[in-house]
């Protein structure tokens, strides 16, 4: 088993990321107004440009892998389209140039993805509604069109079907739904498949509820399209299958997932509070969990290979050594790391959520998770295919301003061992 | 010191397009009189397992369809009681079988009586040290998605 590429990109979390079309830029929101461009530098990735514009946080980041254009949105209300320029004053510079979107909202944007074409992105928001937006060439700006029914509450994310026409929003209404965002100016009309025949304008093509009444943090569709998963804050996974048609639900044992990604027809990883990615894997007959792509029980030193994150659980006696002497201890190692580095005053040291004793497979030791990520993971997607299609690899980001690149092999392996976890 | 009574007020009543509690969940299909019938029926039924001393099955068929959603508080405090009155005659030692043999429906349904039952202390029947180890071996077996999903389901017991 390989092990993970983790970073330490910043003190603060990282709301959302998006990678250059060639994996060697990096956009990040910190849990700020203004979106970061990351580059390599060595191992590092060191900032190198900032898209300043939004005056609120901004709230997801998207960058399309063919017309490398990045878009962002924030709880302004507002999104900005940016394209890279050479800069009038020195031409061998690039700059990014922000285009303005106008959509029309009153609430805050909390999600916005490129449609698979590359000509329209979506917006979700707190307004009860999702703006699909369009580029209008007469008055230079991207302008949109709302879906509001029969959305009752915040729409917290979406996601593509590759025919470019269907979306998948999942809202705070506890309920899961496919769109059709048709545009007779944009698509030409899409064939009909598993989802339905005909698709007019904002036509409900399927509304799926969560089980246990949680909200629907995160949607995602198969790579084909014929499937759709969501993951809700009851601890839940989804799995539909127009088709079949089949609806499947997975109740975990641990803590709820707040974003997930298809890796293949048959598999899925879903990430959040649990701070592990977890690979399922199923077909319409039924899902199950496979692993975890972190190896909790594993030696943390060998396999964590960050060059800059302080590991140890205390100076003097060591790790594991017989503490010697009344002060050398864990509690006192503690207070003295958040004196002298402050590593408690980290926003990623978790109070620990997901305790080991209960079901969870996130052990803790000395206030320290045994995952790599050391709090909820907010996004999960895709960084590398195989020529077939599958993903290979993944990147997550999390609150505790992490950036893990995992390798989706890696899980396989740990199946045995996590079925344990599991069942006990 | 400054007046907290601004919490107090229901911005939601101005919005002509609210979300009501009532579209979070789907309602009950029974009517509420049949939900009390079928609870009492149930009591009885389990009176009967107990004597006979058929636990499991009687745990299954209180948990199963259990009443919940508005106007059925009669029905619900009568399942409480017939629940309680088998966690109460569970050995300690057979908790862990009875848990493990239940459906994941029916142990999120336990989940939420158990949490029910700790929230009204001093009432009848409610033995905190039968409920706090029933929750301890419900979640060993259902993990803390169980209780996560106790404290989101609209559905209430």
């Amino acid at each position: 088993m390989s092990a993970p590429d983790a970073y330490n990109i910043a003190q603060v979390p990282l709301t959302a990321h998006a990678f250059s079309p060639d994996r060697s830029a990096l956009a990040l929101s910190t849990n700020s107004n203004d979106a970061q461009i990351y580059a390599k530098d060595g191992y590092d990735w060191q900032p190198i440009s900032t898209l300043k514009q939004h005056d609120k946080l901004v709230t997801s980041i998207d960058w399309a892998p063919t017309t490398d254009r990045i878009v962002t949105c924030s709880q302004d209300r507002n999104a900005y389209v940016w394209t890279k320029e050479s800069n009038p004053e020195s031409p061998s510079q690039t700059i990014w140039k922000p285009t303005l979107v106008v959509l029309k909202i009153n609430r805050a944007a909390t999600q916005v993805r490129w449609s698979p074409l590359e000509n329209k992105f979506a917006v979700a928001s707190g307004a009860r509604s999702i703006c699909i937006c369009s580029f209008d060439e007469e008055m230079n700006w991207w302008a949109s069109k709302q879906i509001k029914k029969p959305i009752r509450s915040t729409v917290l994310s979406i996601d593509w079907h590759p025919n470019n026409v269907l979306l998948a929003a999942g809202s705070a209404d506890m309920k899961a739904r496919v769109f059709s965002t048709f545009l007779k100016e944009v698509d030409k009309k899409p064939p009909p498949n598993v989802w339905g025949d005909k698709f007019p304008w904002s036509t409900v093509c399927g509304e799926y509820s969560s089980s246990s009444g949680g909200w629907v943090h995160t949607v995602g569709f198969s790579p084909s399209g014929d499937a759709m998963a969501f993951a809700s804050h009851d601890s839940t996974i989804t799995i539909v299958y127009p088709a079949a048609p089949a609806v499947i639900t997975l109740k975990t044992t641990m803590l709820p997932y707040v974003t997930l990604i298809w890796t293949a027809e048959d598999a899925l990883i879903a990430a959040g509070h649990d701070c592990q990615p977890m690979l399922y894997s199923g077909a319409s007959t039924g899902w199950k969990p496979v692993g975890s792509l972190d190896d909790v029980n594993g030696p943390r030193s060998s396999n964590f290979s960050s060059a800059s994150s302080p590991r140890t659980p205390g100076g003097g006696g060591g790790g594991n050594g017989p503490a010697v002497g009344r002060l050398n201890n864990a509690a006192f190692n503690r207070f003295k790391d958040a004196d002298s580095r402050g590593t408690s005053s980290i926003p990623g040291t978790p109070s620990s959520p997901g305790g080991g004793l209960f079901g969870g497979a996130s052990g803790v030791s000395g206030g320290e998770l045994m995952t790599v990520h050391q709090n909820t993971i907010t996004s999960v997607r895709p960084y590398e295919w195989s020529p077939n299609g599958t993903v290979t690899k993944v990147s997550t980001t999390g609150v505790d301003g992490k950036l893990v690149i995992w390798n989706v092999s890696a899980a396989v392996g740990l199946a045995p061992k996590l079925a344990g976890v599991h069942l006990r | 010191m400054a007046s907290s009574d601004f919490r107090k007020i229901n911005i939601d009543q101005y919005d002509e397009d609210q979300l009501l509690e009532e579209e979070l969940y789907e309602a009950d299909p029974r009517d509420p009189a049949t939900v009390l019938a079928d609870a009492k029926s149930k009591a009885a039924g389990v009176r009967g397992l107990i004597a006979k001393g058929d636990l499991g099955t009687a745990l299954n068929s209180v948990l199963e369809n259990a009443p919940y959603g508005p106007k059925v508080d009669d029905a619900k405090i009568l399942t409480l009681q017939t629940l309680l009155l088998i966690l109460n005659s569970t050995k300690p030692a057979e908790i862990p079988t009875r848990v493990k043999a239940l459906s994941s429906d029916c142990q999120d349904t336990l989940m939420k009586y158990l949490y029910k039952a700790m929230a009204m202390p001093g009432y009848a029947d409610v033995n905190s040290s039968a409920l706090l180890s029933w929750h301890e071996k419900l979640t060993e077996v259902a993990g803390i998605g169980c209780i996560v999903r106790v404290m989101t389901d609209r559905k209430t017991v």
